[in-house]
């Protein structure tokens, strides 16, 4: 589904990824955790295409496309999804218009037809009774004036409309209680298809109780310095991070 | 003077009717009046050569007129052709607490407004003044809450001058919807001035929807009287036309009371929209909102001149003025100018005017969710004057006006 190769990435001057590798197939779900600064949003940006981001070396591939050759919309036309960390507020969009357009572009891009007004509306209530968001919430700006969990659940809804083949999830627990995140760990697991992958990145050990990952990364410094089963997350909910500028790194 | 503005004054001295000594009173400053130059502040950025010779019909041959349908807005419409109310007012099936009546005939609502609400410099406030024969006049009675929106249309015929005027009290504790609505495409001149009055407690919910376009010029404006504990919820929505100047007043005149104003302007290309507004905080504990937001395309040219007034003794006001803009092609032009003039120590202002740019993030997100770059320019942009769309309190106004806008956007771009 996905292979980065000895991906090194900047922002500005400063050099974030530094030799990432990363394989995943179909239907799999991969933690990616790691203290502040290791790279962890880093990653997300880069994979979307975010202006700034700039790729130094290395390849990213998607399904076999060379995923560093599209354009912000042809990853995301392509199958690639990102749920913000810090979902952005468009108040002159309502996030009904938003989604019917990047429904249909989607769809577009599939060679499937353009979905009536109708057949939205229907898919679009379903989903939101998924995440739990009221229905007025369609007529509203996109993510204006929602509170931190709506705009999380938000992501999550939009990810459920979108049908993504890879969705990257960005400390999508950061900011909730135990509620909202037991919503949005459901409307994530709801799509594991066993086609779809999923990389869930995260700073806490919490997230991983309620979508339990098939492999456990530990980012630092740019680079993934450990790899293993979801026991491996338990072992930094129960040491932390210290260990690795303790230079203890297998 | 202008060739047109002697006329004008020669005209006035034909119309006689109860309101006599007020017209008398108008006639006599607008003798004294200038014609307006590049050097008239209040006139700088807006030419008025294209009024100085107009020589239009002042009679109109048309007697009726379709108001554009709203689809759920099941409105109360008075319908304006050339000046002239073509709706039979006598007839109409009307809310509780509701007198509306034609400006012909005396009334003390009509006695306390006219002339009393809006200031005496504006000059086509006055030229409306001594011609504007026609008219309606709403009274709201104490205590009524009329949710039904009263709907003054006014349409401007091809080759015709003509000069409309309204008059509204709400009274103490009232609630009140009232919308204005100009539209016009030929050649013509259409000034339209409305007065309110908001008593104590009352509040009204207003939309001047100023829609002229092609070769009409529009000159026109909304003054209101705010008193204790009052409120206003205003949204203006303009195209630029020709011509089309707008003077909004908003006065402070008790304590308490809020008013909220939004404007959106949409200007096509080659058109011209000129906004001034002035709030007066006379009085202690105000608060004002205003939002300007203005889209303008390639040679059009807007005018946006917002100016707050506080006054020693309106202690406790807060006052808020943005104005943005965004300009579509090096060709298309704002002269934007928010002022700010405060004499008392204790109050909260903050004002700015900006000329857009894109949201870098918001594009951003809207790409990874695989809408293209184009699709979602129109977006954002259209969207920074939607925002205001989706503050109007009346949906189904809203919702008509919505595809309207975009449609009228959408063609702006193309032809960029």
């Amino acid at each position: 589904m996905l292979s980065i190769k000895d991906l090194h990435a900047r922002v500005e001057e400063t050099t974030i990824l530094k030799g990432l590798d990363l394989d995943i197939k179909p239907g799999e779900v991969h933690a990616i955790m790691g203290p502040n600064g290791a790279g962890k949003s880093t990653l997300g940006y880069v994979l979307s295409g975010r202006e700034g981001y700039e790729v130094e070396s290395g390849s990213v591939s998607l399904e076999d496309k060379d995923l560093l050759d599209m354009e912000v919309e042809e990853r995301a036309q392509a199958g690639l999804f990102l749920a913000f960390q810090y979902p952005v507020e468009i108040p002159g969009v309502s996030n009904m218009e938003f989604m019917k357009e990047s429904v249909n572009a989607m769809r577009e891009a599939r060679g499937e037809d353009a979905l009536s007004s109708a057949e939205f509306l229907k898919k679009a209530k379903e989903a939101c009774k998924q995440v739990e968001l009221p229905l007025d919430f369609l007529k509203r700006g996109v993510n204006e004036g929602f509170s931190g969990g709506e705009k999380k659940r938000n992501e999550i809804m939009q990810m459920i409309m979108l049908e993504p083949k890879l969705a990257i999830l960005d400390e999508s627990d950061s900011g909730l209680d135990v509620d909202a995140l037991q919503v949005v760990a459901k409307g994530v697991n709801s799509q594991r298809d066993g086609k779809r992958s999923f990389i869930v990145v995260t700073h806490y050990q919490r997230l991983l109780d309620y979508i339990e990952p098939d492999y456990v990364h530990i980012l630092s410094n740019g680079k993934i310095v450990k790899s293993g089963g979801p026991e491996l997350a338990k072992e930094v909910e129960k040491s932390g991070y210290a260990w690795l500028k303790e230079g203890e790194v297998a | 003077m202008s060739q047109w503005l002697a006329q004008v004054i020669e005209r006035a001295g034909n119309v006689d009717d109860w309101l006599a000594s007020a017209r008398s009173k108008a006639l006599a400053e607008l003798k004294q009046k200038e014609w307006p130059g590049r050097r008239t502040e209040a006139w700088r950025y807006t030419s008025l050569h294209k009024v100085a010779d107009l020589n239009l019909a002042t009679t109109s041959e048309a007697t009726t007129a379709e108001a554009p349908q709203v689809e759920g807005l099941n409105s109360i419409d008075l319908v304006f052709v050339d000046g002239h109310l073509v709706s039979d007012i006598a007839n109409l099936t009307l809310p509780e607490g509701v007198t509306i009546a034609s400006l012909d005939a005396k009334s003390d609502a009509a006695e306390s407004v006219f002339g009393q609400v809006k200031p005496q410099h504006h000059l086509f406030g006055l030229v409306n003044d001594v011609l504007a024969q026609h008219g309606v006049v709403i009274d709201i009675a104490p205590n009524a809450n009329v949710e039904q929106p009263i709907r003054i249309v006014n349409f401007a015929s091809d080759g015709v001058e003509s000069h409309q005027r309204s008059l509204v009290r709400v009274g103490e504790g009232a609630k009140a919807v009232i919308i204005e609505h100009g539209v016009g495409n030929g050649h013509s001149l259409n000034t339209a001035f409305a007065e309110y009055d908001i008593a104590d407690k009352a509040a009204l919910e207003h939309y001047r929807l100023a829609l002229h376009e092609g070769e009409a010029i529009h000159v026109g404006g909304s003054h209101f009287r705010l008193h204790n504990e009052s409120k206003l919820n205003s949204t203006l929505v303009g195209y630029g036309s020709q011509l089309t100047r707008l003077d909004v007043d908003i006065e402070h005149a008790g304590e308490h009371a809020f008013a909220k104003f939004n404007n959106i302007y949409l200007l096509a290309p080659k058109e011209h929209f000129d906004l001034h507004s002035t709030i007066e905080h006379a009085q202690p504990n105000g608060t004002t909102e205003e939002n300007a937001r203005g889209i303008i395309g390639d040679k059009a040219k807007a005018v946006f001149n917002g100016r707050i007034h506080i006054h020693r003794h309106a202690q406790k006001t807060l006052a808020e003025l943005n104005n943005r803009n965004l300009l579509l092609t090096r060709g298309a032009q704002i002269n934007t100018k928010p002022e700010l003039e405060i004499y008392a120590d204790d109050v909260q202002c903050a004002h700015g005017a900006t000329v857009a740019e894109i949201d870098e993030e918001a594009l951003y997100y809207m790409l990874t969710r695989g809408i293209d770059k184009q699709q979602a320019l129109v977006m954002l942009n259209f969207g920074f004057v939607q925002e205001l769309l989706f503050q109007m309190p009346n949906r189904a106004l809203a919702d008509w006006l919505q595809p309207i806008l975009k449609q009228r956007f959408e063609r702006m771009m193309e032809q960029q």
